[in-house]
């Protein structure tokens, strides 16, 4: 028989190994149930990995799919720091869209064209931390369970955009599908050069590198750092645990916020319904997945961005439902979860005494 | 309209609504009393609705789409305790995992089945009582599901609260290490709780076909899994207090389709906020009132895995 023993310390090597070794286990395990609804993994997977990584669509695709998913992911890493789980990105990510189709709306016409991507920016950013100010407030001074907070909020987010959608928003122009007007030029995200990709990628790996900055280098980085180890102890040494958490849970749903206004303003230029296919849930598997680092969620989202391209491509290909995304995410979670134990433990064969 | 009737009608939508959230906080309950949270409800609830739907179209017997449920729901939450339990994984990960997980099997397998129908369980009112005013047929007149989660209701809290098996589980979820120690085997009454709470939470999801809605949709349950999420929480852990909180949360459905179909000037999609809203605030408030009085009713031990070979 066997037993787990702790490991002293986890070598790289069995870092990756395990990593490596969960994603290809849900690999496995998808294609066991591909092939149940009557896709062969054999054929699929070599046709999709071709078409996303070979193909320019598809690499495209890859970095536009990337960029929700990192902004998202960092917010969610930003809140695990502090041990605390922000189950609300897809809520930020739907009021970050909100802002942004407000601004560009109202003030494309107004303002000169140069400020429009500022406002855009910070004017999501602050709307995105005034919606998390509200789980964060519950949090830091009632003791709110902040995961059911975080999770309700994006039903309600949901709705508003709805509500703007079917009522004062809509285009009078498309009467079948609920979306706004298209935005000025104003207020398009640039693309990177002769690409499709936007000016968000690069957005959310600098974002993803400040944050890092903010926590090795800075004194408050430093107490949020002591007291996601040990928070009684942050309290014995003096600092303000509650503002802590207070900041950074607005700053979490401020950067998740981002993604949706790099979504409406770099990919469909106005807000229409049903615009995230789960990127804000998803974030929660990026930040889980770099182990809630912050650098390390620039490299997961990418591992996403994989999964929603191929689940996307086997839409197409094999008129799959949207759902199979889903379904490689969670099992991607599942193996993910089940594998930590590996990190810091090691099967060895049971010695009799 | 005369306002009992209006009572009656907007009771007696608590009562259905509020059913399937009863079935899964009960299921939530049993599984947190022994210190497994279970956050992967709406998946565990859509695919027992899907298996459901498709065993009830087959057979077209509904004690057989019942069973399948049951059994599905059983099994998915048994992989969330094999990660959680045994592989000691983060439980509100795997519970997104499972939510996930439970939302793509849903969508991928019933793509086939959007647009059929099957029919939907009779009321079958229960004589004399039916007949008492405004509450009678609201609670009464209603299929024998609605029956059958008030004898879950009663038997869950005699069980928790009255049986030996009941002080095991909750001592399980207050202090493993004790009952480690005392030799009981957490892993074992871990398991079963996670698995028949999983039941539990499958029965609320073959309540959508069932009686909710006859015909296949995408998403059926449509969120409702993560208000069961909650209302444990403010339920406290308590089969009796479950109640109360499903029907509440009834209620407020019951209330947006009331003024939707009365046609009160509120708009649908701020209507729909209102139960989610309303979640925000009872739970703010349940939480301050407890921290005033010093009391927790968390089980301690909830959402830490487990390990007896662990030395602290």
């Amino acid at each position: 028989m066997f037993e787990l023993e702790r490991r002293l310390e986890t070598p790289l090597s069995v870092q990756v190994v395990v990593t490596v070794g969960s994603i290809v286990l849900a690999l496995i395990l998808g294609s066991v149930l591909l092939a149940v609804v009557g896709v062969d993994p054999i054929e699929a997977y070599p046709s999709v990995g071709a078409l996303m990584f070979f193909d320019q669509w598809g690499w495209q695709d890859l970095f536009l799919k990337m960029t929700p998913l990192l902004l998202t992911g960092l917010g969610v890493a930003i809140a695990a720091q502090l041990n605390l789980w922000n189950i609300g990105a897809e809520g930020q990510l739907y009021l970050g869209a909100i802002a942004t189709t407000w601004l560009a709306l109202e003030y494309s016409e107004a303002l000169d064209a140069h400020f429009m991507l500022p406002i855009l920016l910070i004017g999501t950013f602050v709307a995105g931390g005034m919606w998390a100010a509200i789980p964060a407030g519950l949090r830091s001074w009632f003791g709110v369970n902040e995961i059911i907070t975080t999770l309700l909020l994006n039903y309600v987010a949901i709705s508003l955009a709805d509500y703007l959608l079917y009522g004062a928003w809509r285009d009078p122009s498309t009467l079948n599908f609920p979306m706004t007007r298209s935005f000025g030029e104003s207020s398009f995200l640039p693309m990177i050069g002769s690409t499709t990709v936007h000016w968000g990628l690069p957005l959310g790996i600098i974002l993803a590198f400040l944050t890092w900055v903010l926590l090795k280098s800075t004194t408050i980085g430093f107490q949020i750092r002591v007291a996601g180890d040990n928070l009684s102890a942050a309290d014995y040494a003096g600092f303000n645990t509650k503002n802590l958490l207070f900041i950074v849970l607005v700053l979490s749903g401020a950067v998740a916020a981002l993604a949706g206004m790099t979504e409406v303003a770099g990919v469909h230029h106005r807000l229409q319904q049903n615009f995230s296919i789960n990127y804000g849930y998803t974030g929660i598997i990026v930040s889980r997945l770099a182990r809630n680092h912050p650098i390390g969620v620039i490299g997961t989202a990418f591992l996403l961005a994989v999964i929603f391209v191929g689940g996307e491509l086997l839409q197409v290909e094999y008129q799959l439902p949207i759902a199979v995304i889903y379904l490689f995410e969670g099992l991607l979670l599942f193996t993910v979860i089940g594998s930590e134990l590996f990190l810091s433990y090691r099967l060895r064969r049971r010695v009799a005494v | 309209m005369t306002t009992p009737e209006l009572l009656t009608i907007i009771l007696t939508t608590a009562v259905t609504m509020g059913t399937p959230l009863l079935f899964a906080t009960l299921g939530g309950v049993l599984s947190e009393r022994a210190g497994v949270i279970h956050l992967g409800m709406e998946g565990i609830m859509l695919v027992s609705a899907l298996v459901t739907f498709v065993v009830d179209l087959q057979t077209g017997s509904k004690v057989l789409a019942l069973i399948g449920a049951m059994m599905a729901a059983g099994a998915l939450s048994g992989l969330h305790g094999f990660v959680c339990i045994s592989l000691r994984g983060n439980q509100i990960a795997s519970g997104l995992a499972l939510a996930l997980f439970g939302t793509g099997l849903s969508g991928l397998f019933g793509d086939a089945l959007i647009g059929s129908t099957v029919t939907s369980l009779n009321r079958i009112p229960i004589p004399g009582l039916e007949l008492i005013p405004i509450f009678g047929s609201a609670f009464f007149n209603q299929d024998w599901l609605v029956y059958l989660s008030y004898f879950l209701v009663a038997g869950l809290w005699f069980m928790l609260f009255h049986t030996n098996w009941g002080l095991q589980i909750r001592s399980v979820g207050e202090a493993p290490i004790v009952c480690d120690a005392l030799g009981l085997s957490v892993a074992k009454i871990r398991y079963l709780c996670v698995i028949f709470g999983g039941m539990l939470i499958g029965l609320g999801g073959a309540y959508f076909p069932l009686v909710l809605t006859s015909f296949w949709v995408d998403d059926l349950t449509a969120g409702r899994g993560w208000i069961a999420v909650a209302l444990v929480i403010f339920a406290f852990w308590h089969p009796g207090k479950a109640l109360w909180g499903a029907y509440l949360f009834g209620a407020a459905i019951a209330f947006q389709l009331q003024a939707q179909v009365m046609g009160l000037k509120i708009p649908s999609y701020i209507l729909e906020m209102f139960p989610y809203l309303l979640t925000i605030v009872v739970l703010t408030v349940v939480t301050v009132r407890n921290r005033r009085a010093g009391q927790t009713f968390m089980p301690a031990a909830l959402g830490l895995p487990f390990y007896r070979g662990d030395k602290h």
